[in-house]
């Protein structure tokens, strides 16, 4: 069946996976469309028919309409597809009825990530019937371990629902009994095969599907996927790899990275994932940009005057300083999940929803930016501070970092994008560490209204009092559009208010973590979310030159304390493009 | 004060019949008061054409920003092109006011105002225009000095009057100290003098108490003619003839009906205008004094996201809806004689449709947005009979209470064919607006009572969920609605997602409530009129070409109505109103947003 499949596309240099779906070589890509209309519904049509049909479930579109018409409820693929899909799934379902098997192995399982967040978004999808009837968890690290002291060790981390607490105990137990161990060495292509035989015998001789996900440091990317690809690789199934960042610290080892993973992978087996990307206002952002009238005539230079995209957190390091230092927040924040939500936020509308069209706009946009100017740039480092008698440890406090390193904890800086819809118009980044507020969000700044009456009449500078569109992506994710007012009452004073929607008054329900839903599309071969080579490269093409020039002159960070609203550097750097930043102002 | 003196002395240079209009300057008013906020801003009585004033509260010009800057306050020197304008437009001059400000400025501690309420005992003054004025002497927005005077026909002394008017006064529910006081002290200032409405002699008699109540003092007379229409010109005649300010302005305030049609309306305005100018005539429509009409023009000029889709490009349709829960409940008399149409759509719906179309006015000025609605309604051909629908409410009986017919009403006949819901769809034909249907609908007897402008947004073009889902997202577009009456809010519509792993669109309100956001209780919209009316603002008031305009649109279609004793379609008491309105929004496409289900 796979060989049908896959005949037409097959990839002339011998692959190491034997998958098929290893042919879907990015080249050649639109030719396996042809003949499947989706890469990712071939995917699907591997599975047993009950999942397929719960992922078209997930992808119901309901709509409440106002106006009282009961909408129709179709599912997210086009119409196409969907009825390609369909027909596939016939077709292969009675070959391998019910028997398709998905085994998920957490490489790196005894890590602080795969602990606090892959077991738990796995188990959630567990819990809400995302998974397919047949599936495995394997974890897999050097640690020694049996199978039963892993399940000790993640049981401690998964939750259920809030909203949904029912047989909480009963679906942990089952879950936890899907989940297996085995150590081994990430380089040691035997251990791998015994993992491999591991799988198979869960498998049992299912039609296999497999997705190793690699919680891992950097520097062994490349052996693990060397060892997976060649000795655990599914035979009768698709074979992915979700990997985090840091997806190398520069353009020359991002592409080295990306060489050597290609040895071993094609490309749309390569998940290069961004959790900030399954956000879900960074997933809302294109449904209010594209499903509604009012913001897409707004949507350019005409009428934006900035953009604002903005992270902090308000802890340091606290002692894991190790690996952010080599990266500094530049790197760990701005140069991925920064520039990827502005990509999202500026990209033309592309010609469908489907991954690859997304993509491809998004990297239209990397390619209209020029390499960030170190004049654009500040960069910042906490230092220790003590408030209300407590004292909190400066940057170089921290014993994991060196006593004289120059690591930026803070960043600000302005990006430009030279195309029509948005020449001139400055989207400004902040992101730090140890600030004085936890959050994320995007800041639409809109120009002044021309001729204002209002203000022709008061003298007062309503310039400044600009209508604003926020999108809160963390913490208690809201959409609010600041508008001008006027105050109830006898006189004409006005005020800014909100127009408002906060997520938590309207929407009852725990909104997912952002592991959940990517986990969940790296299942589905669903690629929106993932980071593609070439976007990758046009990323670090923007950051590299300022990186290097930071490095090479070492240039010192403006210091601030632990706690604070950041160097006041970004303010200056906003005023040099006359941009005031939206989150650090009174009413906010 | 010198700064006063100045100014009203340029303008008077000017142009000497408006001299009264000039006396504050914005910049001025604005700069004093924050020093003597209290005194000056509610003397400058004649500055009638300052039409953002500041009212009653130190801060009312204040901006409030988010990005922490101080608000400059510059004074403005905008006053010359607005006193052009004016000339222009209303070159016939009051000879009251004429005399009046070049004194009145120069003193304000001795001038004064009276205010006289013709028809005294009826019910209008009883519960709006009474507790106005108290809400405006409470809230410290009257001048010092001030007399209010009850004039009708029934005999009451002072007395008897402050003890009907005490009855339905009340202090405002977020500000309650010294209410006992202050009513006391506002009963103090209030009259009556008992008179016929057409007797020159008995209004020489009422001239006679308000120059005593003067005390010498520049006197201004304000006379609210709270009357019925079939005795306007008479009280207009003997107030004007016999009761005039001899050296302030004197200025009349009239309440609709203005007339039933065109020739009516007509004939009317010739006759005021026999005894008053243009400009001593004011016109009041009290929807236009409501806190969010006002706020319409804030929204539309003060932000930037919402003038770029106002205009047929985004525009789908515009709804104006206005409905009560109540019928003519024993009071039909008046209302059998006009009707629904000529009660609230040929007024208040279409001042407010006026309001939301007109283009940007060259200022904030009373001309400039007057001479701006004026385009609107001149660009409108007449209502066309096949573009109205037309209702009465029938009895119904439900959970047990029955609910009478508009018929059964004792005061309405038997055989009446007066419409007491009307549904019509108007179009505009200019450029920003040509082929958007702007429909109207107004109705008693209704489920609910609700005053509001929806907005209905065009499709997304090629709406990339659309193609993908097959989902019809043409019906769910971006609605801006704007709520007057009751619980005013504003909210906009939006499509989103539903929050979770699935990829579900979901109508979603960017919302802005007024309870939830401001405490304050919202003043009633007749103290705003009374107000402006005191200070000579007359943006909110209609204007005689205005009144003309809006007839003609209306003329036609009423006179079809009536000469063709076309029935109106039943409806029961208390329901959604004739099913014929949705026949009339489908033939253009369009769906009511009030009947919506998730409304």
């Amino acid at each position: 069946m796979a060989k049908l499949l896959s005949n037409p596309c097959r990839n002339s240099s011998p692959a190491t996976f034997s998958s098929y779906h290893n042919d879907n070589n990015y080249k050649n890509l639109c030719c396996s469309r042809k003949i499947n209309a989706l890469p990712s519904i071939t995917h699907f049509s591997k599975w047993a028919p009950r999942i397929l049909a719960r992922i078209q479930t997930r992808r119901r579109f309901e709509l409440r309409s106002s106006n009282g018409y009961p909408l129709n409820a179709v599912s997210l693929q086009d119409e196409g597809s969907a009825a390609n899909s369909q027909t596939e799934e016939t077709q292969l379902s009675d070959s391998g009825k019910g028997d398709s098997t998905l085994s998920i192995t957490v490489v790196g399982a005894s890590g602080d990530l795969a602990k606090k967040k892959i077991f738990p978004a796995l188990f959630a999808l567990y819990y809400e019937d995302w998974l397919p009837e047949n599936f495995v968890v394997f974890g897999y690290s050097r640690t020694k371990m049996n199978d039963e002291e892993l399940r000790n060790m993640i049981s401690g981390t998964l939750t259920c629902r809030i909203d949904r607490r029912a047989n909480c105990d009963e679906k942990m137990s089952e879950f936890l009994k899907r989940c297996f161990y085995q150590s081994g060495q990430y380089n040691s292509e035997e251990h791998f095969s015994e993992l491999d035989c591991k799988i198979k015998e869960k498998e049992g001789g299912r039609p296999s599907n497999r997705l190793f996900y690699l919680s891992i440091p950097p520097n062994i990317f490349v052996d693990v996927v060397r060892c997976a690809s060649t000795q655990a690789s599914s035979t009768s199934g698709w074979t992915r790899v979700i990997v985090e960042k840091p997806f190398g610290r520069d353009s020359k080892s991002s592409n080295e990275l990306t060489r050597c993973l290609k040895k071993y992978l094609t490309e749309d087996q390569i998940f290069r994932i961004d959790h900030y990307l399954g956000k879900e206002l960074v997933e809302n952002l294109s449904v209010l940009r594209f499903s509604n009238l009012v913001f897409e005539p707004l949507w350019s230079r005409n009428y934006i005057r900035n953009v604002q995209f903005i992270f902090s957190e308000d802890f340091g390091t606290e002692g894991r300083g190790g690996y952010f230092d080599n990266y500094g927040i530049i790197r760990d924040i701005m140069q991925n999940h920064l520039l990827q939500i502005l990509t999202l936020f500026a990209m033309e509308t592309p010609v469908s929803l489907d991954a690859e069209d997304i993509r491809n706009e998004k990297v239209k946009v990397l390619r209209s930016m020029k390499p960030l100017q170190l004049e654009d740039v500040i960069v910042g480092q906490y230092k220790g501070h003590n408030k209300g008698g407590k004292s909190y440890q400066g940057y170089t406090d921290d014993p994991t970092v060196p006593k004289n390193s120059v690591t930026p904890t803070f960043a600000a800086a302005a990006l430009f994008i030279n195309n029509a819809r948005w020449d001139g118009v400055p989207f400004l980044m902040k992101a730090g560490k140890a600030l004085h507020t936890k959050r994320a969000e995007i800041r639409v700044q809109f120009r002044h209204v021309p001729g204002n009456l209002y203000k022709r009449n008061f003298g007062t500078d309503l310039d400044k009092a600009t209508n604003e569109l926020v999108l809160r992506v963390q913490p208690d994710e809201a959409v609010y559009l600041k508008i001008n007012n006027k105050v109830p009452g006898l006189g004409m004073r006005l005020d800014r208010s909100d127009l408002n929607l906060l997520y938590k008054t309207r929407y009852t329900r725990e909104i997912p973590d952002a592991y959940e839903r990517l986990l969940l599309d790296a299942i589905e071969g669903e690629r929106r979310l993932f980071i593609r080579s070439d976007e990758l490269d046009a990323a670090w093409s923007l950051f590299t030159p300022l990186l290097k020039e930071l490095e090479d002159r070492k240039i010192a960070p403006e210091l601030y304390p632990y706690g604070s609203r950041g160097p006041v550097g970004a303010h200056y750097l906003a005023a040099k493009h006359n941009v005031r930043w939206g989150d650090l102002a009174g009413e906010d | 004060m010198a700064a006063a003196l100045s100014s009203s002395n340029h303008c008077c240079s000017k142009s000497p019949a408006y001299s009264s209009s000039s006396s504050s300057s914005i910049g001025f008013n604005q700069s004093l008061k924050n020093v003597q906020f209290s005194v000056i801003s509610r003397k400058k009585l004649g500055s009638k054409n300052v039409s953002l004033q500041s009212k009653c509260t130190p801060l009312s010009n204040a901006i409030l920003m988010q990005d922490g800057a101080l608000p400059t306050k510059v004074p403005t020197t905008s006053e010359t092109p607005l006193k052009k304008s004016k000339e222009v437009l209303s070159p016939i001059t009051s000879p009251e006011e004429n005399k009046a400000p070049i004194i009145s400025d120069v003193n304000n501690s001795k001038s004064t105002v009276s205010i006289t309420v013709v028809g005294a005992s009826g019910d209008l003054a009883k519960k709006k225009i009474f507790p106005a004025l108290f809400a405006l002497y409470y809230e410290d927005c009257l001048p010092e000095h001030f007399t209010i005077f009850g004039y009708a026909r029934s005999k009451m002394s002072d007395a008897e009057l402050r003890d009907m008017v005490s009855r339905t006064l009340t202090c405002r529910i977020d500000k309650r100290e010294n209410c006992g006081e202050k009513m006391e002290q506002f009963l103090q200032r209030c009259f009556y003098h008992s008179g016929q409405y057409d007797s020159e002699d008995n209004f020489t008699e009422l001239n006679k108490k308000l120059k005593e109540h003067e005390g010498g003092r520049i006197a201004n007379r304000l006379f609210y003619l709270s009357i019925p229409p079939n005795i306007f010109v008479a009280a207009v005649k003997c107030a004007s003839r016999s009761a005039s300010a001899s050296n302030g302005w004197t200025r009349v305030i009239v309440e609709k009906p203005f007339g039933r049609d065109s020739e009516s309306s007509a004939a009317l305005t010739t006759s005021l205008k026999q005894y008053l100018e243009e400009d001593q005539i004011f016109r009041i429509d009290h929807y236009l004094g409501k806190e969010l009409v006002e706020n319409l023009s804030v929204l539309r000029f003060s932000n930037l996201i919402f003038e770029p889709l106002w205009s047929r490009q985004y525009i789908r349709n515009v709804q104006l809806i206005f409905s009560e829960d109540f019928g003519t409940e024993g009071r039909g008399g008046y209302f059998d004689h006009y009707g629904i149409i000529r009660d609230i759509m040929q007024n208040h719906l279409l001042q407010i449709l006026a309001l939301f179309a007109m283009e940007t006015p060259v200022s904030l000025d009373a001309e400039d947005i007057r001479n701006e609605k004026v385009k609107v309604l001149r660009s409108m051909k007449p209502i066309r009979a096949d573009d109205v629908v037309i209702g009465q409410y029938k009895s119904d009986t439900r959970g047990g209470v029955s609910y009478p017919g508009y018929t059964d009403d004792t005061t309405v006949p038997k055989n009446s064919l007066t419409p007491t819901f009307a549904a019509a769809a108007l179009f505009i034909d200019n450029a920003r607006w040509d082929g958007v249907p702007f429909l109207m609908k107004a109705g008693k007897a209704l489920h609910n009572k609700t005053a509001e402008i929806r907005v209905q947004f065009r499709h997304v073009p090629g709406n990339l969920y659309n193609r993908n889902f097959g989902t019809d997202l043409d019906r769910a577009t971006n609605e801006l609605v704007i709520r007057v009456q009751p619980d005013e809010a504003i909210y906009l519509k939006i499509n989103n997602k539903v929050p979770g792993l699935g990829m579900r669109l979901d109508r979603s309100n960017l919302n802005l409530l007024y309870k939830a956001r401001y405490s304050k209780e919202i003043p009633d919209a007749y103290e705003r009129l009374l107000l402006d009316a005191v200070e000579g603002e007359r943006r909110l008031f209609i204007r005689s070409d205005e009144l003309d305009a809006a007839w003609k649109l209306f003329t036609p279609v009423l006179k079809e109505l009536e000469e063709n004793k076309i029935i109106p379609e039943y409806y029961p008491y208390g329901s959604r109103g004739p099913v014929g309105a949705h026949y009339l929004a489908a033939r253009y496409n369009v769906k009511w947003g009030d009947l919506g289900v998730d409304e």
